[in-house]
């Protein structure tokens, strides 16, 4: 394909898929942060333990977790069709990258508040807090550097899927990959494409990793 | 009317093989402005003790009355509003470590829903206290563990609490920060009159700087009192065995019979184990003698071996005794 040609098309191809991947991990976060939470609370040695609820929500992360991206995303057609309108394109996929990611962030951030040493929620509770203070003034601010880790993994992982998405009629660089390079037989988008992807997910963890040494304290000057 | 009261406590965890009675029945009163020590052997459940003072354990049974308020009966609020009066610092520090000195005395006085301004003024009365102010933009890595605990002790206070627990507070510490920050407690009782509850394995903490100390053995209260009574009187084999300890009495020394006199500084000045021969012609053995501050006072104590003869043994203790000195048998398996 002729440079002027490519240009436009990766261009394009960029912007869906960065679409795709800020929008999906925004929202994939928005339900397993309380996800998450809900996880670490109710656990048997949590602050506030509830056998019941905690099977049930850590049931209901693993089915999600145990079934396949791609198949998910044929799963979820109907649901994707209510919410988004149709089940192809950039912003339907959002749909099914979401309730693939938000279970898969749940666990990262689960794992992170988990990593918070128990002695200093201890001593938060000895000194009145809440559980609300809790999470918000302890959990969430010591994990801070572990959950920024968390979050470059999971938008690379949300990357990896939206890619996958364009087999079945999502936008974004995974779609031209497919119908040009494996539809077309034309080897050099879809080598550009691949190259992209490196590139994209190389960044992602570049930025992800710098903001999270920033801010942690813990490291010695 | 004793500021802190344990009345009959038990406390039973139930694990899925196993129960584990952590603590048996213990009944104790704690006055204001006392300096308490709880110690006992690692195991002993002192920790889970000083846990109940403030409900982070639930006793099994029993009561904690802080005072005159009976936390059992207290709701969820009422009970988080007392646990500001009722301040707690810990082996490990427990430093929030994303936080900054200020930042992490800030924490107490956030919870307790205090203004900004208010907050601000009180770090740093609470860091001229503790002496960190020059370290105030520091993190808790950047501290050794002493100035760490500064930190701690300066978030323990900022509520104006009552009590402060100190959970084995010095056992990470090396010797002459264990001193600095026992001192720091004690100015911290004499002049703001706190209440401190003093968690250690260690004899030596509880001699230097506690008024009152029990002693914890197998969930049990072995043994409380002033630190002087149990120190030159130990009855219980619980309280013997931690002094004997401490003293560094315990090598190697095996006799047939062996007594522990304890005297006070004031009467050190006579010549008693001289005069002991002399008058009595008798021989005795000294295994091992040394002195030590207690609450502040001298104290010199001595274990000594008898000789075979049992009049003479007799004789001895009588002479002793008979000099106002508080003479007690040592048994091999006390040291």
């Amino acid at each position: 394909m002729p440079f002027e040609k490519m240009l436009p098309l990766m261009l394009n191809g960029i912007k869906d898929t960065l679409y795709m991947t800020t929008v999906s991990t925004l929202f994939a976060y928005l339900l397993g942060l309380p996800l998450a939470i809900a996880l670490v609370l109710t656990a048997p040695s949590g602050l506030k333990p509830h056998a019941l609820l905690y099977r049930i929500l850590d049931t209901v992360v693993n089915i999600f977790r145990s079934i396949p991206f791609l198949i998910l995303m044929i799963l979820v057609i109907p649901v994707t069709r209510f919410i988004a309108g149709k089940a192809y394109g950039s912003t339907a996929t959002i749909v099914p990258l979401v309730i693939a990611a938000a279970p898969y962030v749940a666990r990262m951030i689960e794992s992170s508040l988990l990593e918070v040493d128990p002695g200093v929620i201890e001593a938060a509770q000895s000194m009145g807090a809440s559980i609300p203070d809790i999470i918000f003034k302890v959990l969430i601010p010591e994990a801070k550097t572990s959950l920024i880790v968390g979050a470059t993994i999971s938008s690379g992982t949300i990357l990896g899927y939206s890619a996958m998405s364009g087999a079945i009629g999502g936008g974004g660089l995974g779609q031209i990959a497919i119908s040009y390079g494996y539809n077309r037989y034309q080897t050099d988008v879809l080598f550009v494409t691949v190259i992209l992807l490196i590139a994209l997910m190389q960044i992602i963890q570049v930025i992800g990793m710098r903001i999270s040494r920033k801010t942690d304290k813990r490291i010695r000057e | 009317m004793p500021l802190i009261e344990l009345k009959n406590l038990t406390k039973t965890f139930k694990g899925k093989t196993q129960t584990v009675q952590a603590l048996k029945d213990i009944s104790l009163s704690i006055n204001q402005g006392d300096i308490f020590g709880i110690i006992g052997m690692s195991g002993a459940g002192k920790s889970t003790l000083v846990r109940c003072i403030n409900f982070l354990e639930r006793p099994t049974s029993g009561s904690v009355i802080i005072d005159g308020r009976d936390l059992s009966t207290l709701s969820p609020k009422d009970l988080r509003q007392l646990r500001q009066q009722v301040s707690m610092i810990f082996q490990h520090f427990n430093l929030l470590q994303q936080r900054d000195v200020r930042g992490n005395i800030a924490f107490a006085m956030e919870i307790a829903g205090m203004k900004r301004e208010q907050i601000d003024t009180r770090i740093d009365e609470l860091l001229e206290i503790v002496g960190l102010t020059e370290r105030q933009h520091n993190y808790p890595s950047q501290l050794s563990g002493g100035q760490q605990q500064r930190v701690a002790i300066a978030r323990a206070l900022a509520t104006n609490p009552k009590i402060i627990l100190c959970d084995e507070a010095t056992s990470a510490l090396d010797p002459t920060t264990t001193t600095a920050i026992l001192n720091l407690l004690r100015d911290i009782n004499r002049k703001m009159g706190i209440t401190v509850v003093i968690i250690t394995h260690e004899m030596s903490v509880v001699e230097s700087i506690c008024s009152h100390v029990a002693i914890v053995d197998d969930g049990r209260l072995a043994e409380c009192g002033t630190v002087e009574s149990v120190f030159s009187h130990p009855k219980s084999p619980a309280a013997k065995k931690l002094i004997y300890r401490s003293s560094g009495a315990d090598i190697g020394m095996v006799g047939d019979r062996m007594i522990r006199i304890v005297f006070e500084g004031s009467s050190s000045k006579e010549p008693i184990i001289a005069d002991l021969i002399t008058q009595c012609h008798v021989a005795v053995n000294i295994l091992f003698a040394n002195t030590r501050v207690v609450s502040g006072k001298i104290f010199g104590q001595m274990i000594l071996q008898l000789p075979k003869d049992p009049l003479q043994q007799e004789k001895v203790i009588y002479y002793l005794q008979n000099k106002n000195l508080r003479v007690e048998e040592v048994t091999e398996d006390a040291l």
